[in-house]
């Protein structure tokens, strides 16, 4: 226990005090000075004005109990993937670890560590048991973690310097306007200042969005380290495809000058949504990280216009209709044949008097059929001109990412020939041509919503015009189940399919890379022309082609959910998928999600999650056992909407591995924007550590003397100082 | 004598035709062709009925489009009108004034893209009788916001299926035929050539008309016909194909010629 003086008055009135007894010392001076005042005067004047004092500050005597507490130091080691790569001994994270057995000899009697691993968003306790598996590095909210939590007196980051945030190349004065409000020190450890010997594919960027059909600039920064011969480099762009061997989209050559090089090239893909790219390059010998050396990432192919072929088998309104709307969409390019005669009518005309061209059906279903983004079959039937045989490719368009829409009609479907071909294998329905099957119902009847239906967004649209109600449909194509995957949007009242269930009217269906649609009514056109049509101002039909065309082009509008990945996926380490139902399609009871994760170039059965979730829950993650590199497709079904895809890309490397030179100048920067210092594993006893801290645990007041009594001695002393002066004259 | 076969064998289908049962619409029928008469005020019944069968009929034998083979009646200020987006007017006479519920409906019909061929059953020789100045001054009050204009030598109409050089009817009228349009698309097609009338039938077989220019006249006013119906059906599709070659050429395709 230690005790000293102190006085009861706060400590502004301690200074009043101490400038008015300043002030009446200097009176009292004066008047001895002057010879108008005796000494005495002088002597009473002083006591009186310090009786006074003491009254106004009231002097106490504190007893306290005081502790000494060592400083508090927060010790952050990067876990991100790049401290996985070759250090002095070891890895660099083994370094890390050596340097963190060091601190703690270094600091040990005189200040506390607090360990944690950093890498994603926040931190983590350290424990023997981490390795570095993080496939980012982010220190910055790993801070602003820390500033949330309990106070500590200094950092200690220990990185090979190759960090996401703070992010390389910042400004001193932006670091520092950054960390200078921490108030508090970071010091820095850099594990390592070597760069491996290494040839490396740096990044890959797309330099503008990629639209379909249009070559997009591909920029890849290739580099060699550690003194690694390069020379030329052979680079090559591959597109990953669904159950099938990757194609070659693009081929370039970089020249490393000065340990990088930077090669411009271009790719076209063909198809809108998201596809895997794989760009690898030859190393040369003594490349110590083969991992970098091939990169994956998932592009999103957009596009400008979409370019729709339409093919029908005869006018009727319900072309008429659907060619009106195609035209009058200006982000439509279309391509329309008709059938305006078949051999079977006779024109009476010479062909001179007709306004016919032949339908060439080869050059469209060969060599240009990828041009197109969707392909609309409205009342065709195949069989007479010869697209039989094209059906296979057109099967193997949509499986690459095309789009198909088949419209109802008595030369579609079954009655079209096209139940057992290759076509029919990717419709959303079975198409059954049996003795006992029929090609078309001809009563009267009105499309019924399915569940799914009414939660598709790709029928918002139209479903904000009418609501549940639809117009009444001459008849339907007879159309079989539905097959896996697939979705019926409308159902026929009455008529079922094979399995027991609703026959389908309209059904969607992810194939491959593509999508395709089934429409199997020839009364389309009744949504905008007709006593129904009335009501929803003619805009039905737009309605319902607005939404069927943008799903198939995966206009995000038109997705009930979006699939993404919770963090960038790494090569055998659990992954975890995020899925965001649409605002307003969160399932309103409790439902399931369904998701499927394939392998691209593999056909075996895919990884199938089912997770229960509860009503109105909009989002969740689930989480994937580890996944081999390459390129996968997720499928995801949210409750009764419709399949949603989303490619993705997991990487043994990854982005930590693509440059594996650590950057001890950005350590050495964060340390001197926040006054600490930066040092070497071997020099972790020189970081200064905080002094201790005087803690005080009980504090007792206690008063010299009663107020009452600094109170009389004060009117005591002034009564003197009050005779004294007036038998020397001065009153 | 072929003609003659020719004229028998017609009179004979219409007949069939014309005794067909009007079954309701069925399935692949919705989206067919039908040449709705269509009637207002006091008028009774269709002028020209036999001639809207055949031109079904000749536009089924003729193309793949379908067609109904018996077209129905349709009054301007019944429901009905929404069935179809055509519907065809003619008579021979200054008919009583649209009321408002016609007016109302048939502005409804434009707007939901709906198509009307106004044929004039006796017009004058340089242009409308009594009943095509009539139209023009009813469907003005229809539609206030346009005015007829002749349709271009060029235009689409004359190359749907037939290339057609120039419209004829029963009467040799040179005059183009007359339209209300907007935004390119044709609301309204006046004709002063009596077109339907030159493929009329008799009651008794045979044509109700002599023409003048004789078969090859009425050829020629059939081939309209049929290039109006592939014009409702197909829109300005034939305008695509002018295009395709330099869209093709766009797209590195080379189109058959």
């Amino acid at each position: 226990m230690s005790e000293h003086l102190s006085v009861a008055a706060p400590s502004w009135l301690v200074w009043v005090a101490a400038v008015v007894g300043f002030l009446a010392t200097l009176l009292l001076v004066a008047e001895v000075l002057r010879q108008r005042a005796s000494r005495a005067s002088l002597v009473s004047g002083f006591a009186a004005v310090l009786a006074l004092e003491l009254v106004i500050l009231r002097p106490e005597r504190v007893q306290t109990n005081e502790i000494r507490s060592l400083p508090s130091v927060t010790v952050l080691i990067d876990t991100s993937r790049s401290m996985a790569l070759p250090g002095y001994d070891g890895s660099r994270f083994e370094e890390a670890t050596r340097a963190l057995a060091a601190l703690q000899t270094h600091a040990k009697g005189k200040a506390d560590l607090h360990v944690f691993a950093f890498g994603g968003q926040e931190p983590v306790a350290w424990s023997s048991k981490l390795t570095p598996s993080s496939a980012t590095s982010q220190l910055d909210p790993t801070l602003s973690s820390l500033e949330r939590g309990e106070r500590t007196d200094a950092i200690v980051v220990i990185s090979d310097g190759r960090l996401d945030a703070p992010a390389p190349g910042v400004s001193h004065e932006a670091l520092k306007a950054r960390l200078g409000p921490l108030g508090i020190p970071i010091h820095t450890v850099n594990v390592v200042d070597y760069a491996p010997k290494d040839a490396q594919i740096r990044s890959v960027s797309l330099t503008s969005t990629a639209v379909a059909h249009v070559p997009v600039p591909l920029r890849v920064e290739v580099g060699c380290t550690g003194g690694l011969a390069c020379g030329e480099l052979e680079l090559h762009v591959r597109e990953l495809r669904d159950n099938g061997p990757s194609i070659e989209v693009g081929r370039g050559v970089a020249k490393v000058t000065d340990d990088a090089a930077l090669v411009e090239m271009s790719v076209t893909l063909d198809t809108v949504g998201y596809h895997v790219l794989e760009v690898s390059t030859s190393a040369p010998d003594g490349d110590s990280i083969p991992e970098n050396n091939k990169r994956l990432f998932p592009v999103l192919v957009t596009r400008e216009r979409v370019r729709v072929l339409h093919v029908a088998g005869r006018p009727t309104h319900d072309v008429r209709a659907v060619r009106e709307w195609l035209k009058s969409n200006a982000s439509v390019d279309t391509i329309a044949f008709f059938i305006l005669r078949t051999k079977t009518d006779n024109a009476k005309a010479e062909d001179d008097d007709l306004s016919l061209i032949q339908f060439p059906v080869n050059e469209l279903f060969t060599q240009h059929l990828a041009s197109f983004d969707a392909i609309i079959f409205q009342d065709f039937d195949a069989q007479p001109y010869g697209i039989g045989r094209h059906l296979p490719a057109l099967a193997r368009y949509v499986h690459n990412g095309g789009g198909l829409i088949m419209v109802g009609g008595p030369n579609s479907f079954v009655a079209g020939g096209y139940a057992g071909t290759a076509l029919a294998t990717i419709l959303p329905v079975a198409l059954e041509d049996t003795d006992q099957s029929t090609a078309a119902d001809v009563d009267n009847f009105v499309p019924r919503w399915s569940d799914e239906g009414r939660a598709a967004p790709l029928l918002g649209p139209l479903r904000s015009l009418s609501g549940d109600e639809l117009p009444s449909m001459p008849g339907t194509n007879v159309l079989g189940a539905l097959h896996p995957g697939a979705s019926a949007l409308w159902e026929h009242p009455t008529r079922r399919t094979k399995d027991g269930k609703p026959m389908p009217i309209f059904a969607i269906a992810e194939v491959g890379n593509g999508r395709s649609v089934a429409l199997g009514i020839d009364g389309g056109w009744l949504l905008g022309f007709s006593t129904f049509g009335l009501r929803t101002g003619g805009r039905g039909t737009a309605a319902l082609w607005d939404g069927m065309l943008g799903w198939l082009m995966r206009d995000p509008r038109y997705e009930p959910v979006q699939v993404d990945l919770a963090d960038a996926c790494v090569a055998n380490e659990p992954v975890q998928l995020e899925l965001r139902a649409l605002p307003g399609l969160a399932p309103k009871e409790r439902s399931t999600v369904t998701i499927d994760v394939q392998r691209l170039d593999d056909s075996s059965k895919p990884l199938h999650r089912e997770v229960p979730i509860s009503a109105g829950v909009g989002t969740l993650r689930i989480p994937f056992e580890a996944l081999a590199a390459g390129g996968y497709a997720a499928r995801a079904r949210f409750g009764n909407t419709t399949t949603v895809r989303r490619d993705f890309a997991c990487e043994v490397g990854g982005q930590e591995w693509a440059d594996p030179r650590p950057d001890p100048e950005h350590l050495k920067a964060i340390a001197a924007a926040s006054h600490g210092v930066s040092v070497s594993t071997r020099q972790v006893d020189h970081i200064p550590l905080p002094d201790a801290k005087i803690l005080t645990t009980m504090r007792r007041d206690l008063p010299v003397l009663p107020p009452w009594v600094w109170a009389i001695l004060a009117a005591t002393f002034a009564g003197m100082h009050w005779i004294v002066r007036r038998r020397t004259g001065l009153l | 004598m072929a003609r003659r076969v020719f004229r028998v064998a017609t009179g004979l289908v219409c007949t069939l035709i014309a005794c067909a049962p009007d079954t309701a619409r069925a399935f692949g029928d919705v989206g067919a062709f039908e040449a709705r008469p269509l009637l207002v005020g006091d008028q009774s019944s269709a002028r020209r009925a036999s001639a809207l069968a055949l031109w079904a009929t000749e536009l089924t034998n003729r193309t793949s489009a379908p067609a109904r083979a018996k077209p129905r009646e349709v009054r301007a200020s019944d429901d009905a009108l929404f069935d179809a987006p055509f519907a065809y007017w003619s008579d021979n006479r200054e008919l009583s004034p649209l009321s408002r519920a016609e007016i109302g409906n048939l502005r409804r019909f434009f707007a939901l893209g709906g198509m009307l061929f106004v044929d004039d059953a006796a017009p004058g020789a340089e242009g409308p009788g009594a009943f095509g100045q009539y139209a023009r001054r009813e469907l003005a009050r229809v539609l206030p916001d346009m005015a007829p204009t002749s349709l271009p030598k060029d235009h689409v109409l004359y190359r749907t299926f037939y290339i057609v050089r120039r419209p004829e009817g029963r009467t040799g009228n040179v005059k183009p035929l007359e339209v209300l349009s907007r935004s390119g698309k044709i609301k309204v097609i006046f004709s002063s050539h009596d077109v339907a009338g030159a493929v009329a039938q008799s009651p008794h077989g045979g044509w109700e008309n002599r023409l003048e220019g004789g078969e090859p006249q009425r050829e020629r006013a059939l081939r309209l016909l049929v290039n109006i119906a592939m014009y409702v059906l197909c829109s300005n599709y034939k305008d695509d194909q002018v295009h395709a070659p330099s869209l093709m050429r766009k797209r590195g395709l080379s189109p058959t010629p």
